[in-house]
């Protein structure tokens, strides 16, 4: 893994910001929310406190026991509905509908008030649906008259514990229908009710105008269903037992003192014990849609992780069938003052809603809902989320940035370092400064490092190479010592075997002194290469005068210079570049067997001229290739003492020393050492 | 009168080495150890030859010291330099502190023995009245054999005893290729191909330094020099 790479998974760590900022906008926003719901839990305190001195607007305390599936509700119309057998025009869903078990299917029924009116509306599932006889109004419990039976529908009227009254509902045929209403005086036709029977599939739905005046506080809903008018009709109702349950309706009293209480952007809702709505007042401030909502996709992924989910938004809005049945509302009506938390992620809608529950002498008759939206704290959040991304962003990417920036500096300067070590390395050259160096950083230290090391290893190969010239100057004088020993021994009278041993000793001297002969030489080239002044000089002439030479010197040998150049100029010292010549092709000639053919090979390329000696013969083993140059180091094999691997290192050293370079390579069949020099193309 | 050859070597075994030789031939031998006892025997009396080992012992330098305050004192001494040090460096700096030559030890004693005989010879040489059989004339070129002095349009060239050899070896017979084993034969000197080279090198300058023009020898490649007849 790189420098950058590592940096940039460090950079990572930037990320810690928005995690961060994300904890502080969670704390902020659930503070402030907590904050709202306390100020309005104090709210619906005060709202419940002052409600609770009106008990007698709370009726449902005095029917306690019943059960609320018994009760109905009347919803408060906002606008007045035509009666033709429709609920369209009514201003309530029809989600309002109650609904109770009929023989062939669901009944649903709701009943309205507006101006002193109450209206019903019942939709009756019938599979076959019965009319009345013209002949025979209905009368008695049963709908139908002589033994003639037909579908319709009763409303049960009653003021507990007074007698009830029904009306009921038959038609003779679909459209309007006369409402009888039936006493303990018998049925009677009531004028003042208007009512609408409408034929549908599979059913019939009636709807109906009825005084306020003709109703009392208990009201039931009884639809007969028959199968052919000669049946006896079955009954079914909206309530249990005997009587019906409590018709409960919002209070007009409540409405008022909620209207004063209820401030703006708030919404008040004041139930009774069975959490019907009695009483509702003010709205919420609706969202806006324009520019706090956040609309986006991404944003919103993070604002919804941000914010806290709520209950579904649409919960906090009033029951549509007048009983509220929201978890807190409930715990209310059981006596503990509880909170919701409402949003919508479509919307944005968000509503922060507690319920009080209102006590009458330590009975709960209702509860206080006090809703208020969260524009503030959404639009806090929303503003602060912004800030957030944008913040964390510019963060982020700088950091990123940065350090990205500093890697690829750090990661050049090693690289710069390991680069110019190498180089030093390859050529030879090793008291190069190399980069960094006068860093104080750990970069520095390993710049110095480097050098040092290479410092070592230049005074170590400077040593090695010095070893030769400084081994013969040392046992030069051992070996003056022997030789003169010996040639002042051959002055004294000798026996033949002495004399013998004397003339092995001379031969052995003088082979060592060869030997130290050779091993100077390097140093004394490299001096001379120090003192040399380049000549214009012509190697395609000096090589054709050469190879000619080699061919009296080597005759068992034959030599080719190949080259298609006829001149060659260069700048040099020729006694030198021979000298080097000498060694290659005395290298070739000893690597060759006899009658072998050594090649001098010319060419130019590229400004600079060739220079290759080829012969056939073992090829040279990868390993030592790069060896094969330096000092001491021979390939012959076994051991000749005429060799001491000083030739080829003498070879590039006159090579370095023309600015050249020297090489060697396999070719087929055979060993080519190339020497490549700079040409001079300056003259002719 | 037998002449008196100074030794100032530091290594006894060489020194009594020489000693030996020198006295084989008939000289009288004064050996000395270090600078300072062979000075102070200079004082009272100087010998007719200095053989000088640059390399005293502790006295690094104290050949070349030696040489300068001789060469002082004595213009014409014959003083050559026997030494262990071969580098081109330390050649050029004996002669030019006024040796008559610079020689490695690997040179043979017969050899060494031929080296003084030739400069003795020179000496006494330059004691005669010239006489014109002992020169060869090439041209431009004069060389005086007895004298072992060589001329270049009437000049003298400074050339040492081992230069000498070297031009004489090749002007003897212009035009012949001599190729290294041959010059180092004539200079009677064991020497590798890059002595010869930085040999020649010198005599070309030693002439160029007269005669701008001069390119008398020619450097054949692969093979070694000739001198060019003109």
């Amino acid at each position: 893994m790189t420098l950058k790479r590592q940096l940039l998974l460090v950079s990572l760590l930037t990320l810690v910001l928005p995690w961060a900022g994300y904890r502080f906008i969670h704390e902020t926003e659930s503070a402030l929310r907590t904050g709202q719901q306390q100020m309005l839990a104090g709210t619906a305190r005060a709202i419940a406190d002052s409600l609770a001195k009106y008990p007698e607007e709370f009726p449902a305390a005095s029917s306690s026991g019943r059960r609320v599936s018994d009760q109905i509700y009347g919803h408060a119309l906002e606008a007045r509905p035509e009666i033709d057998g429709y609920i369209d025009d009514w201003t309530i869903d029809r989600a309002a509908l109650q609904t109770m078990r009929g023989v062939d299917g669901p009944v649903r029924f709701a009943l309205g008030i507006f101006d002193q009116a109450v209206y019903l509306y019942v939709e009756v599932t019938d599979r076959h649906i019965v009319y009345a006889q013209p002949e025979a109004p209905p009368s008695g419990d049963d709908v139908g008259n002589g033994g003639r039976f037909s579908d319709g529908i009763q409303l049960v009227s009653s003021n507990p514990p007074y007698l009830e009254n029904r009306f009921t509902f038959t038609a003779e045929a679909p459209g309007p229908i006369i409402t009888h209403v039936e006493t303990a005086n018998g049925s009677t036709p009531e004028p003042t009710i208007h009512a609408q029977w409408q034929d549908v599939p599979g059913g019939y739905q009636v709807e109906a105008r009825i005084p306020a005046t003709l109703l009392g506080t208990h009201l039931g809903v009884v639809v007969f269903n028959t199968a052919d008018d000669s049946q006896a009709p079955v009954r079914s109702s909206s309530f249990t037992g005997a009587t019906p349950g409590a018709f409960v309706r919002s209070s007009p009293e409540l409405t008022g003192i909620a209207a004063n209480l209820v401030q703006p952007g708030m919404r008040l809702i004041v139930t009774d014990a069975a959490g019907w709505r009695i009483a509702q007042s003010g709205k919420l401030t609706p969202p806006d849609t324009g520019g706090s909502g956040i609309r986006s996709a991404w944003p919103r992924i993070i604002y919804d992780a941000l914010v806290e989910s709520g209950e579904e938004a649409s919960l906090a809005e009033p029951d549509a069938s007048g009983l509220e049945q929201q978890g807190y509302i409930v715990a209310a009506l059981n006596g503990s003052e509880s909170a919701g938390w409402f949003r919508s992620n479509e919307s944005g809608t968000a509503v922060v809603a507690v319920a009080q529950p209102i006590r009458v002498r330590q009975h709960v008759v209702g509860a206080v809902i006090l809703q208020q939206g969260t524009d503030a704290i959404l639009s806090l959040t929303n503003e602060g989320l912004s800030r957030l991304i944008n913040v964390t962003l510019i963060a982020t990417i700088l950091v990123a940035v940065t350090l990205l920036g500093y890697a690829t500096w750090l990661s050049r300067r090693i690289r710069r370092l390991s680069v110019a070590a190498e180089r030093a390395l390859d050529g030879d050259q090793l008291r190069v400064r190399l980069p960094s160096a006068g860093s104080r950083d750990e970069v520095g230290d390993l710049s110095r490092s480097f050098s040092s090391v290479l410092q070592r290893l230049g005074d170590y190969n400077d040593y090695l190479r010095s070893l030769a010239s400084k081994l013969s100057h040392e046992l030069r004088t051992p070996l003056a010592i022997v030789t003169s020993s010996l040639e002042n021994l051959e002055h004294e009278p000798l026996n033949e075997a002495s004399a013998s041993y004397a003339a092995r000793a001379r031969d052995g001297a003088d082979r060592l002194r060869r030997i130290l002969t050779a091993m100077s030489e390097a140093s004394r080239v490299e001096e001379l290469m120090q003192n040399v002044e380049p000549e214009r000089l012509d190697l395609a002439a000096a090589l054709a005068a050469a190879v000619a030479a080699y061919r009296d010197v080597y005759p068992d040998r034959r030599f080719v210079l190949a080259t298609d150049l006829d001149t060659a100029p260069m700048r040099g010292s020729p006694e030198l570049l021979i000298q080097m010549l000498d060694k290659l092709v005395d290298n070739a000639v000893d690597f060759s067997a006899a009658g072998d053919t050594v090649t001098v090979r010319l060419d130019r390329n590229d400004g600079r001229l060739l220079l290759a000696v080829e012969n056939p013969g073992p090829s040279l083993p990868g390993r030592m290739r790069s060896q094969l140059f330096d000092s001491m180091v021979s390939m012959r094999p076994g051991s000749d003492s005429r060799h001491l691997g000083l030739g080829l290192y003498v070879a590039r050293l006159i090579a370095e020393g023309h600015r050249g370079r020297i090489d060697a390579s396999n070719i087929e069949g055979g060993v080519a050492v190339v020497v490549s020099l700079p040409g001079d193309n300056n003259g002719e | 009168m037998a002449r008196r050859i100074a030794i100032v070597e530091d290594e006894d075994a060489i020194r009594d080495n020489y000693a030996a030789a020198f006295r084989r031939e008939g000289y009288d031998v004064d050996a000395y150890a270090a600078r300072g006892p062979a000075l102070q025997a200079f004082d009272v009396r100087l010998p007719d030859l200095v053989v000088i080992d640059v390399n005293l012992r502790d006295d690094v330098e104290g050949g070349f010291e030696l040489c300068r305050e001789l060469r002082s004192r004595a213009a014409e001494l014959p003083i050559i330099f026997l030494t262990a040090r071969d580098s081109e460096f330390d050649a050029v700096s004996g002669l030019r502190l006024g040796a008559d030559d610079y020689l490695t030890k690997d040179i043979s004693l017969p050899h060494l023995m031929a080296r003084v005989a030739a400069l003795f010879r020179r000496l006494d040489a330059l004691k005669q009245p010239q006489s014109k059989e002992h020169r060869i004339r090439r041209g431009e070129l004069e060389i005086d054999t007895d004298r072992m002095r060589i001329l270049w349009r009437d000049r003298p060239v400074g050339l040492t005893l081992t230069e000498f050899w070297l031009v004489h070896a090749m002007a003897r017979y212009p035009g012949h290729v001599k190729n290294r084993q041959q010059l180092m034969d004539a200079a009677q000197a064991v020497l590798d191909d890059n002595t010869i080279t930085s040999h020649v090198k010198r005599i070309r300058r030693k002439f160029i330094a007269i005669d701008p023009d001069f390119d008398a020898i020619e450097t054949v490649y692969g093979m070694g020099y000739r001198w060019l007849a003109d």
